[in-house]
């Protein structure tokens, strides 16, 4: 006994030096690199409400020679799991890949800008932002200040990934809920590791910080300028895109080459250079790659075709793989003479791996400007089109193998009678996956044909701001919390969406009812991809700044830390909670007071799950797209059973609010016009005053009467606690329904909180302000 | 010989898979035996017609003719009210099934929970999830059926895949009919 409490002590002394624990910024709080175990019974809490809905794939286990096993109708496999342990698993596994993804994109910037730079260099975030981070803080409890510190942290991060995936190997966790606190636990985790590659980014790079009126940039594939030689770069990690462009740069050539980037890397270079183009989100990714624009296409990691090669060999496009998570059995010629890497590239067609930025980026330049003089690529006609459609003989394959579940053979059809109407609507709904192509019989090249239907309009995008102001947060924490700005809104994730034009249209009906908007990654594009009145997008229609109506570009996927990071700075920086080591205070805070909801309505890849699972961890109910249900499990509660019981911290009396906010914490909607109903409840909270819940229920009510054809909300009075919460403009009608229901008023939560309602080691006075 | 779900995103589903119902007769019979059966209603309903027809007109009629109770899930309900019907309840997919799997539930009626569950008109890849939940939480006190024009493993019972929408709807008017007369 007395040999592990020496153990526990030597363990936090080690935690302790590493957060160099006797600086006096803060008190440490009670969980400092917090390991599996240390936030359980918060994670439990938690799932005690929003309890996990899981949706198996199939009824089956296949992860081992034991296998397969059948788990269905109570059948435990051989190794004793049952369905529902199974489900969470795949779920840890899923936030696993995501988290690693984005932890190991911050650790590969951090060694490249470290090589440069020093262990040394200097976090600067600019003359508004102290507080530089508040994941990292409220997890690690370590103030960073160097490159060098946020090695430290993210060696924490590699570190609790083995331990979690150790966890998913046969014969370990038996309990769902477990694996649950271990996918919110990696999760969390992704926030610090998103957060650590945004800040090493934004002091390596230069990129925008302190900053909201960032400049408007190009985007959209007829932005880039086809007369020049074109780099493409598809991916995440900017290392090498911004020496690509040092390099033009330095040699004179940033004139006469066009850099333009899909999905995130996209983002990341025009945070670097707002010259550089944007063609789209990972959606377009396989239809601009086939047009064959692109002379060289230079992948990094994360959200790239595997196929590139492939499909590069079609067009004619030399790919450079850059980074070794990715190297698609190339010959790695990172050690070999630049011209004659070039020469092979250029004269023999291939294709290599190079691991060295520079060597990279020189190759790129040159090898762009010997091939595009020799480019015969053009978009194909609407004659040639029609030709090309005649092949079709709408047999159906290509709707059967549809993710979106749309048949493209009507509208090929349409185009052979020179009818081009029904494909521009799809291409709307394409989510460029291409299997449609693989399956046909006729080998009819959809996506050529496409061509003709894909829009050669230009968007502007504001470049990715970075994080959100100490300031900003100054002069928003009391309307957020108090509820007269209804809600903090951050579009994130994938462009797996139903249409392209929902998010824009989400983000435009929110911006205009004044809630905060935020986005980030592909979400952040497609918003963009939609011109409003007087032919402006979302970006040039609203402001930039965090606050009441305005539209945020924070960035980049590893640009959401900068999201869960704002809200845990309202709890610190406009409420004075403590934050150093006290995530669960931070949690308790956001889940209870602050009204903020992500949207993640075209989330496809794993990073997405687990950038939504952080946020629900913070607190931050997430709304999914009709597509998430394949991520196998939700958080969903039931409103009129489950348990609303919080503490009343400023009476000290546990209380039952009978009112189920937020309702759920990850749920799937079917349709755009349900999530534009769902938005406005999700963000509410109890601790709303009676002004700020009035403005939240007129947009809960005035959407329901918009998309679900008039009444009132069915749950209404869940969230109407006395008179005064009742919209001025609904007061008659809400009066009436209330009557027939016979509703009672009930007393507001003072100071809502679940501390003091599960074992925790967090004493109530902390989240007392 | 193993049926391939017509939106293959559907396939592999593993040991238990659908019973294909093709007749309208037997489809009927299935339905009034069920002491507290309950029509999902999704918003490709407002979306699909047959010969004219809106396929939530369909929905509506079977729910009529066999005294079904209807929820309308997304924004169905918008649809309904249109056509002068308002649905006995409205939650969304993922929330009716959460509700459904849990055998002490009272149901839309708060008559207990239902026995059999009718799914017509949820996009397909969500309408297999949550028949997926159906399948695997709830197996014990409720059974599941689509109406949809294709084939859903997961789910107890089945239509087959129709290749023309037209045979589709000359089966749900047969069912329609077969409800009316065997009430």
């Amino acid at each position: 006994m007395a040999e592990v409490v020496k153990e526990l002590t030597r363990k936090e002394q080690e935690i302790r030096e590493l957060i160099r624990a006797e600086m006096p910024w803060e008190p440490v709080g009670p969980t400092p690199m917090p390991g599996i175990a240390d936030l359980r019974s918060w994670d439990m809490r938690l799932l005690k409400t929003y309890k996990p809905w899981y949706a198996p794939f199939c009824d089956l286990c296949c992860l081992c020679t034991y296998g397969k096993c059948d788990l269905s109708q109570g059948r435990r496999g051989a190794c004793g799991l049952d369905i529902a342990t199974q489900q969470a698993r795949m779920i840890l596994l899923t936030c696993l890949m995501g988290c690693s993804a984005h932890a190991a994109h911050g650790g590969h910037i951090l060694e490249h800008l470290i090589e440069k730079y020093g262990a040394d260099k200097k976090i600067d975030m600019g003359t508004y932002i102290e507080l530089e981070a508040p994941n990292i803080r409220a997890v690690t409890g370590l103030k960073p200040e160097t490159l060098g510190d946020l090695k430290t942290v993210i060696e924490y991060v590699y570190k609790e990934i083995t331990h979690l995936l150790d966890s998913t190997h046969f014969g370990q966790e038996g309990s769902y809920l477990d694996y649950e606190s271990k996918a919110l636990h990696a999760s969390m985790l992704d926030h610090v590791g998103m957060e650590v590659a945004d800040i090493a980014q934004i002091a390596g790079f230069d990129f925008p910080t302190s900053v909201a009126d960032t400049p408007l940039v190009d985007m959209g594939w007829a932005s880039v300028d086809e007369s020049k030689p074109v780099i493409l770069l598809v991916g995440h990690n900017p290392a090498t895109s911004t020496t690509i462009i040092d390099y033009l740069r330095e040699n004179d050539l940033y004139d006469k080459v066009e850099v333009a980037g899909i999905c995130c890397i996209a983002l990341e270079t025009t945070r670097y250079s707002d010259r550089a183009k944007i063609v789209g989100p990972l959606s377009r990714q396989l239809f601009y790659v086939r047009t064959g624009i692109a002379d060289v296409i230079v992948t990094d990691e994360q959200c790239i075709r595997t196929d590139m090669l492939i499909e590069g060999d079609k067009v004619d496009s030399r790919v450079i793989a850059t980074l070794d998570k990715a190297m698609y059995g190339l010959e790695d010629v990172t050690e070999k003479d630049t011209d004659e890497i070039v020469k092979r590239m250029v004269e023999d067609k291939k294709h290599f791996a190079i691991l060295n930025t520079k060597k990279a980026a020189e190759v790129a330049a040159k090898v762009a400007l010997q091939v595009a003089p020799q480019r015969r690529k053009r978009w194909i006609t609407e004659e040639e089109a029609i030709e090309l459609a005649k092949k079709c003989t709408n047999c159906g394959m290509c709707e059967r193998v549809c993710p979106n579940l749309f048949g493209i053979g009507d509208g090929i059809v349409q185009v052979a009678k020179r009818n081009f109407d029904l494909i521009k609507e799809q291409f709307n709904q394409c989510i460029g996956c291409g299997k449609c192509e693989q399956e046909c019989p006729n080998k009819v090249p959809i996506f050529k044909i496409m061509q003709v239907a894909a829009s050669k309009e230009t968007w502007k995008i504001r470049a990715g701001r970075g994080a959100v102001m100490d300031t900003e947060i100054r002069n928003v924490g009391a309307p957020i919390t108090l509820g007269t700005i209804p809600g903090v809104l951050a579009f994130v994730g994938c462009s797996n969406y139903p249409d392209i034009d929902d998010v824009a249209d989400m983000v435009y009906e929110f911006a205009r009812r004044k809630y905060i908007v935020m986005l980030t990654g592909c979400a952040a594009m497609v918003a963009g991809m939609k011109k409003f009145e007087n032919g402006k997008t979302v970006y040039e229609l609203f402001p930039p700044e965090f606050d009441a109506g305005g539209v945020l570009n924070v960035g980049s996927c590893v640009s959401n830390a900068h999201i869960s990071g704002a809200a845990i700075k309202i709890a610190n920086i406009f409420a004075a909670l403590p934050l150093r080591a006290n995530y669960e205070v931070m949690a308790d805070y956001v889940l209870n007071r602050v009204g903020a909801c992500g949207i993640a309505w075209g989330a496809m890849s794993q990073k997405a799950a687990s950038i939504g699972t952080g946020f629900n961890r913070l607190g931050i109910p997430v709304l999914l797209g009709p597509h998430s249900s394949k991520y196998r499990r939700l958080y969903l509660s039931r409103k009129e059973e489950d348990d609303w019981t919080v503490m009343d911290a400023r009476k000290r009396e546990i209380v039952d609010s009978g009112e189920p906010s937020p309702e759920h914490i990850a749920y799937v909607c079917e349709t755009k016009e349900k999530a534009m109903v769902m938005i406005p409840k999700l963000c509410i909270r109890k601790n709303d005053t009676p002004q700020g819940r009035s403005i939240k229920l007129n947009h809960y009510i005035s959407l329901y009467k918009k998309y679900m054809g008039g009444g009132l909300p069915e749950d209404v009075q869940l969230f109407i606690r006395r008179d005064a919460d009742i919209p001025l403009v609904y007061k008659k009608e809400v009066r009436v329904y209330l009557k027939e229901i016979d509703w009672q008023p009930k007393e507001p939560v003072g100071l809502p909180t679940l501390i003091g309602t599960y074992p925790t080691k967090v004493p109530l006075e902390a989240v007392i302000h | 010989m193993a049926v391939v779900p017509f939106h293959r995103v559907n396939v592999l589903t593993g040991i238990k898979a659908s019973r294909i119902i093709e007749d309208p007769v037997q489809c009927a019979d299935l339905i009034l035996k069920a002491r507290r059966p309950l029509l999902v209603l999704g918003a490709k309903l407002t979306e699909w017609s047959v010969d004219g027809k809106l396929a939530l007109e369909y929905a509506l009629d079977i729910a009529r003719a066999a005294r079904i109770p209807a929820c309308g899930t997304a924004h169905v309900k918008g649809k309904m009210v249109e056509l002068g019907v308002s649905p006995d309840s409205a939650y969304d997919a993922v929330e009716i099934v959460n509700a459904l799997k849990d055998p002490d539930w009272r149901g839309v009626k708060k008559e207990g929970n239902h026995d059999l569950v009718i799914f017509l008109g949820v996009r397909s890849d969500l309408e297999e999830q949550c028949l997926s939940v159906l399948k695997h939480f709830a197996y014990k006190h409720l059974r599941t059926m689509t109406l949809d024009k294709y084939y859903f493993p997961h789910a107890n019972y089945s239509l087959p895949n129709f290749k023309k929408d037209e045979r589709w709807g000359r089966f749900l008017e047969e069912l329609i009919e077969n409800l009316r007369k065997e009430r």
